[in-house]
């Protein structure tokens, strides 16, 4: 039986316990619903939990061990010649074995391998069967055992409450565990690479040119991983993407919360917050061919030699994309300003505008500043921009007219077409990512922990 | 005998048919007639006429949503802020219309000074909160004025003692009576004429709450100040003058003996006997 055939006719099964559960508390009800501990459907559904949930373990765990199990028998049946192999080539060989057995390979084949393919076949064969009959038995004796726990006082209820409640656990873990796992395998890799390069170069090294000779009469190729020309222009950009988002998000957020009339308001703030909605790729095109053009050719009318990639135009359009980051976020903190605080320096004869500068944004402050490190960590992380935008050089500058780039971009190059995984080439992107995520998970917790501070000032 | 007013539906400059009791007084300051407001459709307070006297203190008493709060609110202006909210009728302070279209309100504000339900403190020290008020109106030139005015008003307050050793601490740290006391010496560092207090005393215990009554006594001598009050004890203690308000409607004013020991209005006494509010 296939093991699609075989889930359904489990989920057959379960409805069926279902109704037998359900049927049996009734049963012993005896019609008066009430005497029962639990409603009628709990009774069904604890007995189907007990038909399919013990049924599903075992499809699971079989289908994860199967393989190497089948795999393991197999070999063991190989000719003596064959299985004495070194185990790369046995590697090989049971790729062949398996190809066999799924018919995909044409021409000559050798008869021990095509004796093991048969075996292969065979022993799937056995073991499929085998499951299908193990798990329905364990199917039907778990339905059959909880219709037989099934009594006025069995607490049905409490058991399916639970069994929910495992469940949620298992979902909100998952997410939990998948992050953990990204963070390890990062660190792993790049534990490597620090084997293949010093940590202390890695950091403080000035010269970064990832190419590694592959011969070695190979030029141009010098593999040096010093990677602050990297950090400097990844905060080079930032800093000319906060230079923009600041100040227009942190007045647009005080003109729309204190200025702005409620209908221009309703109408404003959605708008604003569509520029958090445009894909980045868009914004990378637009400040591709458009902001980086129009900044050349502005620069070159003035006299001033603008790369065609420079660090000005990636960081003018990620300072745009921010934008509706820090407005809404510094909009929402400067709103969480009491209205008593703004009463009173009404009454004390403040203007508006004394009472916004000296009073609100001091209170509101925190908050803001919390929403700005929100801010930067996500121009740190972002990379559709300047990998389009901002160029590949590894210039070590400050001049935001020339072409500098990023951590995010490197990391994309490093990746991008054929690499093998044990170059510190590759594996140095595995090292900018962790340095990436660190720094962008030390944002997030300052920013935070300013955030939730100032919260509780106020409620 | 109790005068049983019938509440006119009648509009506009015509005798306060509805009030009772003698809304003038004899060293008037703030003269208010035919007064309305309007939140939107809903009609706030309607056609109060009221005096408030020199160096008095007038209590304004009356249920939830009587209009009391929204009254003191308009002789500042402080309406001004809330959205929809519409002013009518004559409201005069020295002899200046202060709803006159050509009135500035910073200076009628720092004339006006107010104190709120809640402490509010600003987000600064204790001195910054004293000094904000002379500062943004210019009342001092040099720092060692401002200090005068931040220990003089603290001074008047009752703060002084409490905090002289505290000054650049958060004006937040302090406990509730205290930040309140703190308003009030904010309050009065710009030297007003007039204080308004919307019920200074509901958010403090009884201790603070006494503090605060004993200052209120002290200050009259040197301002005008109108409270509004749930608390009737509270009212009977601080106040000359007593305003019963009842469903946006000024009822009956006078003495405050008077409206305790012998109310002339119906609703009135049924309010400070606790037949309902």
């Amino acid at each position: 039986m296939q093991k699609s055939t075989l889930l359904f006719l489990l989920v057959l099964l379960s409805a069926a316990a279902y109704h037998i559960g359900r049927r049996r508390s009734l049963q012993v009800a005896g019609g008066t619903v009430r005497s029962l501990h639990s409603l009628p459907s709990y009774y069904g559904y604890y007995a189907a939990l007990w038909c399919g949930i013990p049924a599903l373990l075992v499809l699971f765990l079989w289908t994860a061990f199967e393989n190497s199990i089948v795999i393991q028998l197999v070999v063991s049946a190989l000719p003596e010649e064959l299985s004495s192999a070194p185990p790369d080539r046995i590697g090989l060989l049971v790729n062949d074995i398996r190809n066999v057995a799924s018919g995909a390979v044409a021409g000559e084949i050798e008869p021990a391998v095509e004796a093991a393919a048969n075996h292969y076949l065979r022993l799937k064969d056995t073991s499929n069967r085998l499951l299908s009959v193990l798990a329905t038995f364990v199917a039907i004796t778990g339905a059959a055992y909880a219709r037989q726990r099934i009594s006025k006082e069995h607490r049905a209820r409490n058991h399916v409450e639970k069994s929910i409640t495992v469940f949620l656990i298992v979902c909100s873990t998952l997410a939990v565990f998948t992050t953990i796992g990204i963070v390890l395998s990062v660190l792993f890799e790049s534990i490597r690479f620090f084997k293949e390069v010093p940590i202390t170069e890695f950091l403080f090294g000035l010269d970064w040119s990832p190419q590694m000779a592959i011969r070695e009469d190979q030029v141009g190729s010098s593999g040096a991983f010093g990677a602050v020309p990297l950090f400097v222009g990844t905060l080079l950009i930032s800093l000319i993407a906060m230079l923009v988002a600041v100040p227009i998000g942190l007045l647009s957020a005080i003109y729309l919360s204190e200025y702005a009339s409620s209908r221009f308001r309703a109408t404003a703030k959605p708008l604003l917050e569509i520029l958090a909605g445009i894909p980045t790729v868009v914004y990378g095109f637009f400040a591709a061919l458009v902001v980086a053009p129009f900044v050349r050719d502005l620069g070159a009318r003035i006299g001033l030699d603008v790369s065609s990639e420079s660090a000005l135009a990636a960081g003018l359009v990620m300072g745009i994309m921010i934008i509706p980051f820090v407005s809404s976020l510094s909009d929402d903190f400067i709103n969480a300003v009491p209205q008593s605080l703004r009463d009173g320096a009404y009454a004390l004869g403040a203007t508006q505008s004394e009472t916004i500068r000296q009073v609100i944004i001091p209170a509101a402050l925190p908050g803001i500043v919390g929403g700005v490190l929100l801010a930067v960590s996500r121009a740190i992380g972002e990379t559709m921009i300047v990998v389009m935008a901002a160029g590949l050089t590894a210039n070590l500058t400050a001049n935001p007219l020339a072409a500098v780039t990023t951590v995010t971009t490197q990391i994309v190059t490093l990746l991008v077409g054929d690499q093998e995984f044990d170059s510190p080439k590759t594996l140095a992107a595995f090292a900018l990512g962790l340095v990436l995520f660190l720094a962008t998970l030390a944002l997030n917790i300052i920013a935070l922990h300013i955030v939730r501070k100032y919260r509780e000032q106020y409620e | 005998m109790k005068v049983r007013e019938r509440i006119s539906e009648a509009s506009f400059n015509r005798e306060y048919s509805h009030t009772v009791g003698e809304i003038t007084s004899p060293n008037s300051r703030i003269v208010c007639r035919n007064v309305n407001v309007y939140y939107g459709e809903k009609h706030a307070i309607q056609d109060v006429g009221l005096d408030i006297g020199r160096n008095e203190v007038i209590a304004l008493i009356g249920p939830s949503g009587c209009g009391k709060s929204t009254f003191i609110r308009c002789l500042n202006r402080m309406n001004d802020t809330i959205p929809g909210c519409r002013v009518t009728g004559q409201i005069v302070l020295d002899g200046q219309d202060i709803y006159d279209g050509s009135l500035d309100v910073v200076p009628l504000r720092a004339q006006v000074g107010m104190v709120f339900q809640k402490p509010n403190p600003f987000p600064k020290s204790i001195f910054e909160n004293v000094a904000y008020g002379p500062r943004i109106h210019g009342l001092v030139s040099s720092k060692a004025e401002l200090e005068e005015v931040v220990e003089t008003s603290l001074r008047r307050a009752g703060l002084w003692d409490e905090v002289k050793d505290y000054l650049h601490q958060p004006g937040t740290s302090l406990s509730g009576g205290q930040q309140q006391r703190l308003c009030i010496a904010r309050a009065i560092a710009v030297n007003p004429e007039v204080i308004l207090m919307d019920e200074p005393c509901s958010a403090l215990d009884p201790i603070a709450t006494a503090k605060i009554e004993q200052l209120i006594d002290e200050l009259r001598s040197h301002y005008t100040i109108a409270i509004v009050t749930h608390s009737m004890q509270q009212a009977a203690r601080v106040s000359q003058r007593t305003a019963y308000f009842h469903l946006g409607r000024l009822i009956e004013v006078g003495e405050t003996a008077q409206i305790f020991t012998n109310p002339r209005h119906q609703l009135t006494e049924d309010y400070i006997t606790g037949r309902f509010g």
